[in-house]
């Protein structure tokens, strides 16, 4: 008899996978964007309000008449930052539901998918900003809209080399970040800067769950550092400037953008008191271009404090890729994935009402920008202290 | 009327096909896998990729852990071996995918007898913990060794075909008969390895390691022997992997994929190679399936679309659990049951 049952639900859910799988096709009309997001998995803790951000601007934009009156279509699902669910998805977004395109979240799918989208022609962003990205040879669909992680690197080393010489002091930095990719990518553009400007450089990987890091802090110590990296999430970052403030270190920790956010001063509390910030993304959430997002979930009944700036992130990137899909229709061209890059290529001091730096991309470069301001933590309260700082290192400079 | 299959000659007893319906089958699926690249899209050739890489990958572990009894929590790590060595064959030495794709199996088999030799001193948990150093050394290996493996950046595969640097460009469609085809070798490969000494060695270590050495089997040979047959097919899934998707990165290669691959056989059925296949093609569509039905759901009830994700993932445990509990010995016993109670009907039991 149990057995019956088991294979009654098993039949039934093979039938409804067919079924569920057909019902795809359909209307030409809306401008279709495919997208996953991190909801559930490791990074889901910046991935939601990132993927709000990209649903809330889709449904803003439709609400006041879409883009050149053709509402657009976000067809989107949490993949858990797995890989293999981020290539069935992204499969299943091209092919069956033809979008132009796509979306992407971490390092791991945008490294995954980078030689499919570049053969099936859809434009990608994602909120994975490595510099190998901007390589047009290797990557010719990709774009970056924030700073990448290289050109960051290099504005907190500008920065650390103006204060060191103030101070009178010599400069010893040390790179805390995680151990991935990510937290590579921008570690080799850092010693090149550094071995011009005699800025003495090392760099050290956060093992993942840590749950303390006083052993890494102590050799930076050992090296002399008095200022410290971060190129990694959160959570570990905000561990690290506790343990530093408790082994009485005096160093001036720089965040690079994945820690320098609204929580990392929650969760580091006092210590996170005049922590930097390279943040290509405005945490101020008054600034012109977060307005729309602001009033938008005001209409909602949600504010957009609650949400914070990787809201504003998601916000901006589906902006700035709507911007191409504008401008691709109002050249008359076919909307196809091999134009949509060539408008996205066209768009030069593109104005987010101060989210970012203008964005410039061009047909050899799909950096969006290579400035950032520096924000730093004070009353509990990311404030700008300086203006754009720009890096001016060349896409390609990293190989 | 029918009481049961019965062997009455050794003959009979070692063929691998015993009704004429398994014969049908067999011919049907041939047909199928012959006809399903020509009626399917591109999503769907995707899928079948998937679940041929996922095939092999467990066969390969099917063959360590259902078969010979030794748990490795290594998988991960074993396809990083073959994806890593096929790819910088292909970019650092031009060579052909029919070189590279055997050089990144081979180089997986000898890793992976090198790692099963703690295997003689240590058994169940403890081979475990052994299995799992494994997949903690090479992943770490491998992202830092930069020199050779260009450290944690990806790396971009080529695809030759010939040595005369003439870059292929494959799709969905050309390589699903480059997957398939290695997919069926290696079944045959496996259903056929236990109508040999071998394989027959493989499951006396399983069922008692001291009786079979008793009987005359060396029992660190075929431990370290099934550490090596099993790493190759598990290598030659991921060399596959490398050039079907042209990126290596050490991500895709984590300790999740390694319970990813055990759980599917645990699902299909520990020690069966239809097992493998069944466990490969659940695990691969259950997702996918369950992603279909959360968007169907959340564009039909919008304020669900929040929470979807979570019951998602829930929905994945709990019908893991669900088939365990209901046939702790997989799909594949299952589907014994139901040929059974088919056949035997109406007198079953």
């Amino acid at each position: 008899m149990k057995k019956r049952t088991v294979l009654a639900i098993g039949l039934a859910l093979l039938a409804a996978l067919l079924l569920a799988a057909c019902g795809g096709g359909g209307e030409a009309e809306p401008i279709k964007i495919g997208a996953i997001f991190d909801l559930t998995g490791p990074t889901s803790d910046v991935g939601t309000p990132y993927a709000e951000g990209e649903k809330g601007y889709v449904e803003w934009i439709n609400e006041n008449g879409g883009i050149n009156g053709r509402k657009v279509e976000l067809i989107a699902q949490d993949y858990a930052y797995k890989v293999d669910q981020a290539e069935q998805l992204y499969s299943q977004y091209v092919n069956q539901d033809k979008v132009i395109a796509f979306l992407g979240w971490g390092t791991g799918d945008t490294e995954a998918l980078r030689a499919k989208i570049a053969a099936d022609e859809i434009p990608f962003m994602s909120a994975s900003y490595s510099i190998n990205l901007a390589d047009i040879n290797e990557a010719p669909y990709n774009f970056l809209t924030g700073t990448s992680y290289s050109d960051q690197m290099v504005i907190a080393l500008q920065w650390i080399k103006d204060d060191a010489a103030s101070k009178g002091v010599d400069a010893k930095v040390v790179v805390f970040h995680h151990d991935s990719p990510f937290g590579e990518s921008p570690v080799p553009d850092g010693q090149a800067y550094a071995d011009a400007n005699g800025i003495a450089y090392t760099n050290l990987a956060m093992p993942r769950g840590a749950t303390d890091l006083t052993p890494q802090l102590t050799q930076a110590q050992e090296f002399g550092a008095n200022y410290i990296v971060i190129q990694n999430v959160s959570s570990p970052a905000a561990l690290l400037a506790k343990n530093a403030k408790s082994l009485g270190m005096d160093v001036q920790i720089i965040c690079l953008n994945w820690c320098a956010d609204e929580l990392f001063v929650k969760l580091a509390e006092d210590a996170s008191e005049g922590v930097l910030g390279v943040m290509p993304f405005s945490p101020d959430l008054t600034v012109p271009g977060a307005q729309d997002a602001a009033k938008f979930l005001e209409s909602k009944g949600e504010k957009l404090e609650d949400y914070g700036l990787h809201y504003v992130q998601g916000w901006t990137t589906v902006k700035v890729m709507l911007e191409g899909v504008k401008r691709t229709l109002d050249a008359k061209k076919e909307l196809t994935g091999a134009n949509l890059r060539t408008s996205l290529e066209g768009i030069q001091n593109f104005d987010t009402g101060d989210v970012t730096a203008p964005l410039n991309f061009s047909p050899t470069d799909h950096r969006g920008n290579d400035a950032a301001k520096l924000y730093q933590v004070q009353n509990g309260q990311w404030v700008a202290v300086s203006d754009y700082i720009h890096s001016r290192i060349e896409a390609k400079a990293h190989k | 009327m029918q009481s049961g299959i019965f062997h009455s000659s050794y003959q009979k007893d070692m063929a691998l096909r015993h009704t004429p319906a398994q014969k049908v089958r067999l011919l049907l699926i041939i047909v199928f896998l012959l006809i399903f690249p020509f009626l399917a899209d591109n999503y769907y050739l995707t899928l079948a990729n998937q679940i041929g890489i996922a095939v092999i990958g467990a066969v390969g572990l099917n063959i360590l852990t259902g078969f010979t009894g030794q748990i490795s929590l290594g998988t991960g790590a074993f396809l990083a071996v073959g994806a890593y060595t096929a790819a910088l064959l292909a970019i650092r030495f031009n060579m052909p995918m029919w070189i590279t794709i055997p050089a990144g199996a081979l180089m997986t088999a000898l890793v992976g007898g090198l790692f099963g030799i703690p295997s003689l001193r240590l058994k169940g948990l403890y081979l475990a913990i052994a299995t799992l150093a494994a997949q903690v050394i090479i992943i770490w290996v491998v992202t830092h060794w930069d020199t050779v493996t260009g450290g944690v950046d990806a790396l971009f595969v080529k695809n030759y075909l010939w040595f005369d640097g003439q870059q292929v460009r494959f799709n969905e469609f050309k390589f699903y008969w480059i997957i398939m085809a290695v997919a069926v070798l290696v079944v045959m490969a496996a259903v056929n390895l236990f109508r040999t000494r071998p394989g027959r060695a493989f499951i006396a270590i399983r069922d008692q390691d001291i009786a079979a050495e008793v009987m005359g089997v060396n029992v660190f040979r075929y431990k370290v022997a099934a550490f090596a047959t099993s790493s190759f097919m598990i290598g030659l899934a991921g060399a596959l992997i490398a050039h079907w998707r042209q990126i290596v990165t050490w991500e895709r290669f984590t300790i999740e994929v390694s319970i990813l691959y055990l759980a599917m056989i645990i699902i299909g059925g520990l020690g069966s190679i239809s097992g493998s296949i069944y466990g490969a093609i659940f695990m691969t569509l259950l997702p996918a399936f369950l992603l279909n039905v959360g968007q169907s759901l959340g564009s039909a009830i919008p304020f669900m679309d929040r929470i979807i994700p979570f019951i998602q993932q829930a929905v994945f445990g709990i019908v893991i659990i669900v088939f365990l509990i209901f046939e702790p010995e997989g799909i594949a016993k299952m589907w014994r049951n139901i040929k059974d109670y088919f056949r035997l009907w109406p007198f079953s039991y």
